[in-house]
């Protein structure tokens, strides 16, 4: 699925992390979500695509389906240490998305390692489009 | 008066030199109240945290008051520092109020040594506890990976598995919250997600603020109560900060979305998602109860197995005899936690759930749930401080028992933002920086240390000078850091 790619920022919390992304698509949402939390996790400079896995993620309707999106990402993190650097959507449609994502596993000799990401709260939580360019909104607790 | 928070204005009552009000509006069922001198209420002005105390005080059942400590900052749903106790009939249940990191806890071990015996060796000792507990993102175990059915034991067991184990002494058990053990806890409400992240991280601090201090006892403030505690001037102490790891995190997660779903079946709406709750008498809320409190027994038992290696690290680092090296747990307190217990609510005794997000009980002499030993001097209240400037120990009052439902502060709470302090830290030599302030610091992220320098955090001091003019917990002894390592 070819996505419009997008962009992400980090938003200041006192305690935790957070980010807002932004994409011309829902595909590219959702890609550069994914992307951005790996990116909070570890330095994807360093990362090689030497591995390739597959995420997918249920919810109902694009909020709960992007949440549940960015608990899976992670979710290859805490089990595997999983980076991911590069994300395709192969399929997205309302109820579930499915992603080939390359990267590697974190090794802390080679890679520069950021931030354990605790969970991916509800709060402030928001997916929304806006003239024409979709935007979500998360903070992590770390 | 009136502050604005985050551009919103807040009406805050002066209720006590150090105690405010804000009164209820809107949806809010009871008020809120924030134990905060005038120089840290000024602090919270660029963060949201008063706005959640606000919002907290919406969660149906919700008994007295929302209550804030003097650490509070800008948490997810309730903010960190948050006490809410609520009817146990007829409230809710919070994850969010427990947080992610389930008993997150702070345990505190006392030594025979005095500092000045030690002083040359602690870089050794710095350096073998860093080997034998390990600590960091992914960091493993420092005992073999569990079997399911052995960690099914542990979250049935808590620290008491850990002591069947070989690591410590039965004696500890009776030196922890609960003895260090939840009854009410299900081990098979735990998922096979959860299990699976908590098989190899026994025995490990992990990452984000959790540490482990070597500290030296540098005042003590009640000399009589620092006597029963066993507490001596220059004394070696160890403070032990962390909790239940990924498995703790991925029960949070699990039931934040049980929770998130269920909300419309009880009709409850609240003004944060986060705050997602079901009632205590609920299926979803019994639950959760009962996988949070076998979350809260596997930290125990990793406080406990952490505890045992670092015994392990000063004698292999010293060269001394158990007995020269005199390792004993004073105490073993939760900061995240959800408990039920017995208060007082307009001169009727009640049965309440209390959600502590960052905040410590501090139960008063003579109450039935302290240790024997301590049932004279009080609940010994743990305070990890900033890792540069001091830690404390206070006893809990009855002045607590009456205005926080046994509740007092648990740390320094953050100032700063973890981009502002890793702004701050850039150029900084941390090693340097450590040392400047007197402590030899081992650590495996650079980028973590940076986020939690002690420039990102109160001044501690602060914060247990509030809750003692209040009157909610009295400062017993202050510990100067030496020694620290973490992930």
């Amino acid at each position: 699925m070819a996505e419009k790619r997008g962009s992400f920022r980090e938003i200041e919390h006192t305690a935790d992390l957070g980010i807002e992304v932004e994409a011309g698509d829902l595909p590219g949402l959702f890609a550069s979500a994914a992307e951005a939390v790996y990116g909070l996790v570890a330095d994807l400079q360093g990362i090689a695509l030497t591995e390739e896995i597959v995420v997918l993620a249920t919810g109902e309707g694009w909020e709960d389906l992007f949440h549940a999106w960015l608990r899976a990402c992670l979710t290859q993190f805490n089990l595997k240490g999983f980076v991911g650097k590069q994300c395709e959507i192969r399929r997205l449609e309302p109820g579930q998305v499915e992603a080939s994502i390359k990267g590697e596993s974190l090794d802390l000799k080679r890679h520069r390692f950021y931030t354990e990401i605790k969970g991916v709260t509800y709060h402030g939580f928001k997916v929304w489009q806006e003239d024409g360019t979709w935007h979500a909104r998360v903070i992590f607790d770390v | 008066m009136r502050e604005r928070i985050m551009g919103q204005e807040i009406k805050l009552e002066r209720i006590e030199e150090c105690l405010w009000e804000i009164p209820r509006q809107g949806g809010m069922r009871v008020p809120g109240r924030v134990y905060a001198t005038e120089k840290l209420l000024s602090d919270l002005k660029e963060d949201n945290s008063l706005r959640q105390v606000m919002n907290v005080a919406h969660l149906p059942g919700i008994v007295g008051y929302s209550l804030a400590m003097p650490d509070i900052h800008w948490g997810y749903g309730f903010p960190i520092g948050g006490v809410a106790a609520v009817d146990l009939q007829e409230g809710v249940i919070s994850p969010g109020g427990v947080g992610y990191d389930i008993n997150c806890g702070v345990r505190l071990v006392k030594t025979h040594l005095s500092y000045g015996t030690i002083q040359e060796k602690l870089p050794r000792v710095v350096e073998t506890l860093f080997s034998l507990i390990p600590s960091g993102v992914g960091s493993q175990g420092a005992i073999p990976k569990l079997s399911k059915g052995d960690e099914k034991r542990l979250l049935r067991e808590g620290a008491r598995w850990a002591v069947e184990q070989g690591y410590g002494r039965p004696e500890d058990l009776e030196y922890m919250e609960e003895g260090g053990r939840l009854e009410s806890a299900d081990a098979d409400l735990v998922s096979e997600h959860a299990l699976e992240r908590g098989l190899k991280q026994v025995g490990t601090l992990g990452s984000g603020n959790h540490f482990l201090e070597i500290g030296r006892v540098d005042e003590i403030y009640l000399p009589e109560v620092a006597e029963a505690l066993g507490i001596f001037p220059d004394q070696v102490v160890v403070m032990i900060h962390t909790g239940s790891r990924g498995l703790g995190y991925q029960t949070c997660e699990d039931f934040l979305k049980v929770m998130d779903q269920a909300m419309a079946k009880y009709k409850i709406q609240l003004p944060d998602r986060q705050l997602a709750s079901t009632p205590i008498q609920s299926p979803e809320g019994r639950d959760y109860l009962a996988a949070m409190a076998a979350a809260a027994n596997y930290a125990w038992g990793n406080r406990q197995v952490i505890m045992s290696q670092a015994e392990k690290a000063f004698l292999q680092a010293l060269d001394i005899s158990p007995s020269e090296l005199g390792f004993s747990l004073i105490y073993d307190v939760c900061h995240n936690i959800a408990k039920i217990e017995e208060h007082v609510v307009e001169g009727k005794r009640r049965r309440l759930c209390v959600h502590r997000k960052g905040a410590t009980r501090a139960f008063p002499p003579g109450h039935p749930q302290i240790p024997k030993a301590y049932q004279q001097i009080g609940q010994p209240i743990l305070i990890p401080g900033d890792m540069g400037r001091y830690s404390f120990l206070l006893v809990g009052s009855e002045a607590a028992m009456e205005k926080t439902f046994g509740s007092t502060c648990h740390g320094a709470g953050r100032a700063m933002s973890r981009t502002q302090s890793k702004k701050q830290s850039r150029g900084l030599n941390i090693d340097q920086e450590m040392a400047r302030l007197g402590v030899v610091a081992r650590y495996r992220g650079r980028e973590t240390m940076a986020e939690e320098m002690p420039h990102a955090y109160k001044d501690v001091a602060d914060v247990v000078e509030t809750m003692d003019l209040a009157g909610i917990s009295k400062r017993v002894a202050r510990f100067r850091p030496v020694g620290v390592i973490k992930g």
